[in-house]
């Protein structure tokens, strides 16, 4: 038992138990803080693994915006009194897949143990730090950066429009047709 | 393989083109507060048009494959027919959306199917399993906005969640199978992933499970049973010309992306993913054409109909040669025009009848000859009946099936092809021999529209007739993808 | 600092699995696009050991675009979310039958 095992295996039961937590609360307020403090947990194996900027940017994005976002319309909507997992839903097909999903990923772990023993050191500090993402995100990969703009402003337009649409019912040419 | 500045720029030329357009559309959309709107229409379909001739003229594909952007996308001829096939969806979209108020009054409805179509295209190009990430969501999330467009309309906005949930379902699942992928190649280039599975001797089992996870996720594009559930809800709440728009460009362009993984990425294991296509192929064509007999709403008889498109298509997959890749690629092109046209009269109808029921239809043939005229050739064109384009497309595939040695997978195909005609021919009876009260009253059809439908079914007869310079383009793009 | 990959691995299928439960046994949407959430955190927990494994950056810089596109699909399905509740007073995915799958 290495340090880092027990810090692992710490983080690990963290893990776990807030993904439980998260699917178990019938409010779906704890729902969220759970899964606020599942994403923090996570970047802190992300720092373990030698990645501190992914793991500041699950902080910030994860954790931080997306998260607040999911907050804000529950308590919009009031709407974190609501049926929890009484009974199942109908939609059984997803069943199958996590059937599917279940047996794989036993065959997959134990296949891993079996043969991939490789320990995963921690990487040269080098390797994750922002200044070589940066370097790799504007050189190699400049063209997806470009499309990930696109998907932002679409996505700003498309909720926009969705939030707006109803309130203001048609933009323009609603005027002339009173 | 290095490309130098101005090749790269010149190859993405069209997608840049793209954005212009989706700026103009939205910028036009705020200066014009009046009926001039109206326009946009017209004004997305001629900018699709410009971009198709553009790219006929300036970003042909070379010779060679040739990766740019740092090995981001490929530069092959089946990027670029598929890129032309989504731009003519989209063009053809635009122009039957023209007189839906509740659309075509929002630029914005016009910007996000342009940035969809953007994703298409880069999807379809796509040489690195991030850049096919990224591709795919900026297809599907303008795509989830346009499902749930009718904001007043609680079908609309509930064929929106549930699009948006599948999807999120299934790409979660897909990216859980591209992580795997990525563990057990290291690299995330598809053309290397082959080799470097080789190199890091991954059992077949795992490989299989990454191959089953990213399945999932192209199944869902493609509306493959038993990935289907979504397809039909969401067609019957969507707003018809989305509908359409995702029953043929989308779906062309999930099989861009699965023919170009499945034949380069899980190259180690393709006797298992040709089982595994085969039976997809065939449980889509049964499952769809089965649940497809009983609907009495047009809309969901065509997702249905979709669903066992899907499943035609998937026969020529499943073949695993450049010739199967060919014929499904011909298909794709004859589908995508017939399946508009077919959504385009639906479209027609929904708006001048105001039902999508079967009923709807009732004497059709004496209201608008043409428009049933128009109804009958897309009918028999998705039953496979010459000389329309969807007969050469079944040909295609199945003969592609047979050559591979699975003539059991065209035998299936030929029966389904016949059961299919009778829910096709249940339409067209509606349209053609039931008589309704209003049959005198004639339909009013709009310019555009009528240039809409025009194209479609002179592409349908073209594709069914001429075949050679298209069957051409085809192999080029079924080579394309078939060598790496 | 060592430890095996397969414990990265094996917490990741925990991870991804319990999404999967969430997205199949909830029926409030919210709660179902949270579990989702939980999923695409598997497969970026997959990604950045495998990055380390590797010494490679690719995985990271993988993780790094996921997150902004969970961003935008959040932002899109909330929206959609507000919508239905406008009318329906509910985000129940049961009550959702005005159509039958």
């Amino acid at each position: 038992m290495t340090p880092v095992m027990v810090v692992f295996g710490l983080l690990g039961v963290v893990v776990i138990l807030t993904a439980l937590g998260m699917l178990l609360s019938r409010n779906a307020i704890y729902s969220a803080l759970f899964l606020v403090l599942n994403f923090a947990t996570v970047a802190v194996l992300y720092i373990i693994l030698g990645a501190p900027f992914i793991s500041l940017v699950q902080i910030t994005v994860y954790a931080g915006s997306i998260m607040v976002m999911f907050l804000f319309v529950i308590m919009l909507l009031g709407a974190e009194r609501l049926p929890g997992s009484d009974r199942l839903r109908r939609q059984r097909w997803i069943a199958a897949i996590l059937g599917l999903v279940f047996v794989a990923q036993v065959i997959l772990f134990i296949f891993f143990r079996g043969q991939l023993t490789a320990p995963v050191g921690t990487p040269p500090a080098t390797l994750g730090s922002p200044q070589a993402v940066g370097t790799t995100l504007f050189t190699t990969y400049a063209l997806p950066f470009e499309v990930t703009g696109a998907i932002l402003v679409v996505a700003t337009v498309g909720a926009i429009l969705l939030t707006r649409g109803a309130a203001l019912p048609y933009s323009p040419i609603r005027k002339e047709e009173k | 393989m290095t490309a130098d500045f101005a090749t790269m720029l010149s190859a993405v030329f069209p997608e840049i083109g793209l954005v212009v357009l989706m700026v103009v559309v939205l910028g036009l959309d705020l200066l014009w507060r009046d009926e001039r709107v109206r326009r946009l229409g017209w004004i997305t379909a001629a900018g699709c048009l410009f971009l198709v001739v553009l790219s006929l003229v300036f970003a042909l594909p070379p010779a060679e494959p040739l990766l740019i952007w740092g090995g981001m996308l490929r530069l092959d001829a089946a990027g670029f027919v598929f890129r032309i096939v989504f731009l003519l969806g989209a063009a053809l979209t635009a122009l039957f959306s023209l007189g839906q108020d509740d659309l075509q009054k929002h630029g914005e409805y016009y910007g996000l199917m342009l940035v969809s179509t953007l994703g298409m295209s880069l999807m379809a190009s796509a040489a690195d399993l991030i850049m096919l990430y990224l591709a795919i969501e900026l297809t599907s999330i303008p795509l989830y906005v346009l499902a749930g467009f009718r904001f007043r309309d609680d079908k609309s906005v509930e064929a929106g969640i549930k699009y948006l949930l599948f999807g999120a379902m299934t790409s979660a699942v897909m990216l859980y199978g591209l992580s795997l992928l990525y563990g057990f190649s290291g690299t995330t280039q598809i053309a290397e992933l082959a080799e470097q599975i080789d190199r890091h001797s991954v059992p077949v089992s795992l490989l299989v499970i990454s191959l089953v996870l990213v399945l999932v996720g192209f199944g869902f594009k493609v509306s493959a049973v038993p990935f289907h559930f979504w397809a039909p809800d969401v067609y019957e709440g969507a707003p018809t010309p989305v509908a359409g728009y995702l029953s043929t460009a989308s779906k062309a362009a999930g099989f861009a992306v699965l023919m170009r993984v499945i034949l380069t990425g899980f190259w180690a294991v393709t006797p298992i993913w040709m089982d595994l296509i085969a039976g997809l192929a065939i449980v889509s064509m049964t499952v769809g054409n089965l649940l497809a007999l009983t609907q009495t709403n047009i809309k969901r008889l065509l997702a249905y109909s979709s669903i066992a498109q899907a499943g035609y298509i998937l026969v020529g997959v499943a073949a695993g040669t450049s010739f199967g890749m060919s014929g499904a690629v011909y298909y794709l092109m004859a589908y995508l025009l017939t399946n508009l046209v077919a959504f385009g009269v639906v479209s027609v109808v929904g708006q001048r009848v105001g039902s999508d029921d079967l009923s709807a239809y009732a004497g059709l043939s004496r209201r608008a000859p043409a428009v049933a005229l128009i109804l009958l050739i897309s009918m028999l064109s998705l039953g496979g009946i010459p000389p329309f384009a969807g007969f050469v497309g079944k040909v295609l595939v199945f003969a592609a099936a047979v050559e591979a040695g699975r003539w059991w997978l065209a035998l299936i195909g030929v029966i389904n092809s016949i059961v299919a005609l009778y829910y096709y021919l249940i339409v067209l009876k509606s349209a053609y021999l039931l008589r309704s009260e209003d049959e005198q009253k004639p339909l009013q059809l709009m310019a555009g529209w009528r240039v809409a439908l025009l194209v479609c079914v002179t592409g349908v007869l073209v594709l069914g007739v001429v075949i050679a310079p298209w069957f051409e383009w085809a192999g080029k793009a079924g080579w394309a993808l078939s060598i790496y | 600092m060592m430890m095996p990959l397969a414990y990265y691995v094996g917490l990741s299928a925990i991870m991804f699995v319990l999404g999967i439960i969430g997205v199949l046994v909830r029926r409030n949407a919210l709660v179902v696009f949270m579990s989702l959430e939980l999923m695409f955190n598997a497969a970026n927990l997959l990604f950045v050991a495998f990055s380390a494994y590797f010494q490679l950056l690719t995985g990271q810089i993988f993780v790094f675009f996921v997150m902004t596109v969970a961003a935008a699909e959040v932002a899109v399905g909330l929206a959609l979310m507000v919508e239905i509740f406008r009318t329906k007073h509910s985000i129940d995915l049961d009550q959702m039958s005005e159509m039958k799958g």
